[in-house]
């Protein structure tokens, strides 16, 4: 089923705003051959052979409808700035903006204006009309096949005015499965933790960085949030009720539960890829272990029994393995073992400190935090040939990496400014961008599924 | 209009009326104006100044009948009274380490006899890191050294029952500056009474 996920989405966004439209070209878009490939599976350590030259894509400014003003006007401008930078920021396309495109003399009539692009090398345009009906803005979104002349793709999305940024993340997100067959991450949140209240507590930002929010009002120690795997819900660690212990956040309801609580200490959830069960790291003794239970916070069953820490565990997104960090070999260290806890084996051995293993999304590689002469580092090792890069560099520590849904990118954190912030970069190092300024951020997970809203 | 003012009429009146009319004074011999006049020695100064302060406000009515600041209710002074008997409040610890020190068996030691003796105590050990390594790590970390000490003080006699242990990790450090002088105080297990047991 193609891009199903991405029309269910549409269809909840447009039944959030009180009306499904039908699409406004009958002509569906070309079958697409299924993706025989997970995504990020192409992103090898060897990562400049992979890439393609990426696709020219024109996107003149859109069409606002006259009489514009006030929240719509804004709202139409951040919507066309959204799709521009969702697309930009998906690293598949050369992307060909207004300020790029003023040499050409276009009319805005698709048919007359084909040659014009064809000279400047495009070979895909998008034209956006934006328009205000009451209270709601409605967006239309089309793709032209400069080659053939053909609209290849047509959506109309109308939201109240506050929805304008997930309109387009949205259609960005339809654009990128559409042109590449691969599922895009405009959609997807990041939860991270913020000191920016006063105490350590849990929040979730967009990708981009925006709309960011608290999740937690616990005016204590909050940290390690992990995302359950449909997007509803955060599991974290928390110290509001004593010994740390962990608890569930309901994004919808607001509603926090605790999972596990008794003992010590709990900490470091990880969920399943299905969402059963979790893994966690619990005190036995005064000793760190790794534990599993389902997703209640019942029927705990423990999965390490070394002397030393064990602790951070992170689940397989095919389910079947879960990296951990433990101490047994003196220093920490990166370790795998299957779900039930059989088969431990050691994964680093460069370094004196390596911990907070995070899988890509195709369960090729996992990034973690790395000491390399004396400075944290991240560091991502192919699990299958142990061949590892260091992706960082440089003054600041950096640490807690977590992959992007699609596996192309890192979230990382910074203290390269003093104070910890939040930094996005792609797999080969490059094209850091921050993502936070306020108070110090940390602890970042990135969502697999779009979150619930 | 009142009449008050009719008191200052009748009163004297009256006064002279019950008491009769002064008398003519006796006459007495004149006294001798020569009268001796006794030197008293002036006092010593006072052996000691004394210090005149602010009265201090009153202490909680609790707290003002006991004469042990151990029984006292409020738990910032029996662990201030415990410090001035000795108790450490903290032990550290290496970096990455979680193994007591020679040191640090030395100051439990003591903990652990005042612990004894004070058997109405529960003591709460925290256990802390500094900010170098990773967040969770450190609070598994903190988590073995806070144990590390209950350990060591209860095969010194100390009742399990009586100790709590919890790490903050490098959640809660005492020292927020990025060098050594600083991290090795943030290298702790932190002892602390926390409540009295419920016994007799």
């Amino acid at each position: 089923m193609k891009s199903r996920a991405i029309h269910l989405a549409a269809a909840t966004l447009l039944l959030s705003a009180g009306l499904m439209l039908p699409r406004i070209f009958a002509q569906e878009p070309p079958e697409e051959t299924p993706q025989e490939k997970p995504p990020g599976s192409n992103v090898t350590l060897i990562l400049d052979s992979g890439k393609r030259a990426p696709m020219k894509l024109a996107i003149p400014a859109f069409r606002v409808a006259g009489g514009l003003a006030g929240d719509a006007a804004a709202t139409a401008r951040e919507m066309e700035e959204v799709v521009r930078q969702d697309l930009q920021n998906s690293g598949y396309f050369d992307i060909q903006g207004p300020d790029a495109l003023r040499s050409l003399t276009l009319t805005g009539d698709i048919q007359r204006d084909l040659e014009a692009y064809r000279s400047a090398g495009s070979q895909t345009v998008l034209l956006g009309d934006l328009r205000a009906e009451a209270d709601k803005i409605v967006f239309e979104g089309r793709l032209f096949d400069v080659a053939s002349g053909q609209a290849i793709l047509a959506k109309r999305y109308r939201g109240a005015f506050p929805v304008g940024r997930r309109i387009a993340h949205t259609f960005a997100d339809e654009v990128i499965k559409f042109l590449t067959g691969s599922q895009g991450i405009s959609l997807s949140s990041i939860a991270f933790t913020s000191d920016r209240s006063g105490n350590k507590e849990i929040y979730t930002m967009d990708y981009d960085g925006q709309s960011q929010r608290r999740v937690t009002g616990h005016r204590s120690t909050s940290m390690s949030p992990s995302w359950a795997p449909d997007g509803r819900g955060i599991a974290y660690t928390s110290f509001f009720n004593g010994p740390p212990g962990i608890y569930l956040a309901d994004l919808a309801s607001g509603r926090k539960k605790p999972l596990v609580t008794s003992g010590s200490l709990n900490m470091t959830p990880s969920f399943a890829p299905d969402g059963g069960h979790f893994a966690f790291s619990r005190s036995v003794n005064g000793n760190v272990e790794i534990f599993t239970a389902d997703k209640e916070g019942g029927n705990l069953r423990r999965l390490t029994n070394s002397s030393a820490i064990d602790t951070n565990p992170s689940w397989s997104p095919k389910g079947g393995e879960i990296a951990f960090t433990s101490g047994r070999a003196g220093n920490p260290h990166i370790y795998m073992m299957d779900a039930e806890g059989t088969n431990q084996r050691r994964l680093t051995f460069d370094g004196t400190y390596n911990d907070g293993a995070a899988w890509s999304p195709s369960g090729d590689l996992i990034a973690y935090t790395s000491r390399r002469d004396g400075r944290f580092q991240i560091v991502i090792t192919n699990v299958v040939t142990l061949a590892s890069r260091v992706l960082t560099s440089g003054a600041g520590e950096n640490e807690s990496p977590t992959f992007s849904p699609d596996g192309r990118k890192i979230v990382f954190v910074s203290a390269r400014t003093g104070r910890k912030q939040l930094y996005v970069m792609d797999l080969d190092g490059g094209n850091v961008r921050q993502l936070t300024t306020e108070g110090n951020n940390d602890m970042p997970d990135w969502s697999r599924a779009v979150p619930a809203q | 209009m009142s009449r008050k003012w009719m008191v200052w009429i009748v009163a004297p009146v009256l006064l002279t009326v019950l008491t009769g009319c002064p008398k003519k004074k006796p006459k007495t011999p004149p006294q001798d104006l020569n009268v001796e006049t006794k030197t008293v020695p002036a006092p010593p100064p006072p052996a000691t100044t004394q210090d005149v302060v602010q009265p201090p406000p009153p202490a909680p009515a609790v707290a003002d009948k006991t004469e042990d600041p151990l029984l006292s209710q409020d738990l910032q002074v029996v662990n201030d009274e415990l410090r001035r008997r000795g108790f450490s409040p903290d032990v550290y610890f290496e970096l990455d380490e979680s193994s007591l020190s020679d040191d640090a068996r030395g100051r439990l030691a003591r903990n652990a006899e005042l612990l004894k003796s004070q058997a109405q105590f529960m003591v709460t050990i925290e256990g802390h890191a500094d900010e170098r390594g990773t967040n969770e790590y450190n609070l598994a970390l903190g988590e073995r050294r806070a144990n590390a000490v209950r350990d060591y003080l209860g095969s010194l006699g100390v009742a399990g029952e009586r100790m709590r242990t919890i790490s903050y990790g490098e959640e809660r450090p005492v020292c927020t500056q990025s060098e050594e002088s600083c991290w090795s105080q943030n290298r702790r297990a932190h002892m602390v009474i926390t409540g009295r047991a419920n016994v007799g």
